[in-house]
């Protein structure tokens, strides 16, 4: 079960190949710019992505994801790793 | 400042559908809820011919081995759906060729409980995804 900082259905693409979501589907949208390191999806499926833009579309703000590789729990792993003493 | 919906119309890429024999992948464990919520985040964002598109995302299995685009893409879900283009269109439902190809919207009428149910039911059994986890982060043996 995850808690994730911005709810995506991570099958979602448009044409600049990036998942993509709104703004305000995330918990705190403050934290929601680009270069940011996210995780998104829902409860069963979560993916840690990099804020890549914000777009206006619709009544809201689209939010651009790129999909980064391994699971949430493997930089759970990486970062338990680099900070053991 | 919000814009406008994003008209797919002349988005749409202009490709030969895909065969009945081809295979859809999704990736997840859908309910009605879930599908629903996904289909109005289309249709706030996206139109069609003016209107507002509900839809549900898939991608084809068209120029890369299954496998290959699994692990390409799919490798944060534990589990996915396969149907083919012929067992969603036996249940009515349609493709339309958006984003970057091989990226499909099934295209909904209405989103409500029938529709969904019956969605989930032409989308099959989730079944176990082999690609799941394997990942680029370097894992510790355990």
């Amino acid at each position: 079960m995850y808690h994730v900082d911005i709810t995506a259905d991570l099958n979602d693409e448009d044409e600049t190949g990036y998942v993509w979501t709104f703004l305000d589907e995330a918990r705190d949208p403050s934290q929601i710019k680009p270069g940011s390191l996210v995780v998104a999806g829902d409860e069963d499926a979560a993916a840690i992505c990099q804020v890549i833009d914000l777009t206006p579309a619709g009544d809201g703000t689209i939010v651009h994801l790129k999909l980064l590789p391994g699971l949430v729990d493997d930089y759970r792993a990486l970062v338990e790793r680099a900070l053991a003493s | 400042m919000p814009g406008e919906r994003i008209e797919q119309r002349s988005r749409l890429r202009a490709e030969r559908p895909p065969s009945t024999a081809t295979l859809v992948i999704r990736g997840g464990r859908d309910t009605p809820d879930k599908l629903r919520s996904h289909a109005q985040r289309t249709a706030r964002a996206w139109s069609l011919d003016g209107q507002p598109l509900l839809g549900i995302s898939v991608f084809a299995v068209l120029d890369i081995p299954l496998d290959e685009l699994l692990r390409r893409r799919f490798t944060s879900f534990r589990t996915i759906y396969l149907p083919t283009v012929a067992r969603l269109a036996e249940h009515g439902f349609g493709l339309l060729a958006t984003g970057q190809r091989p990226h499909f919207t099934i295209h909904l009428h209405r989103a409500d409980d029938q529709e969904l149910t019956h969605l989930l039911t032409a989308l099959g059994a989730p079944q176990p995804n082999p690609q799941y986890a394997r990942s680029a982060v370097w894992r510790e043996e355990s």
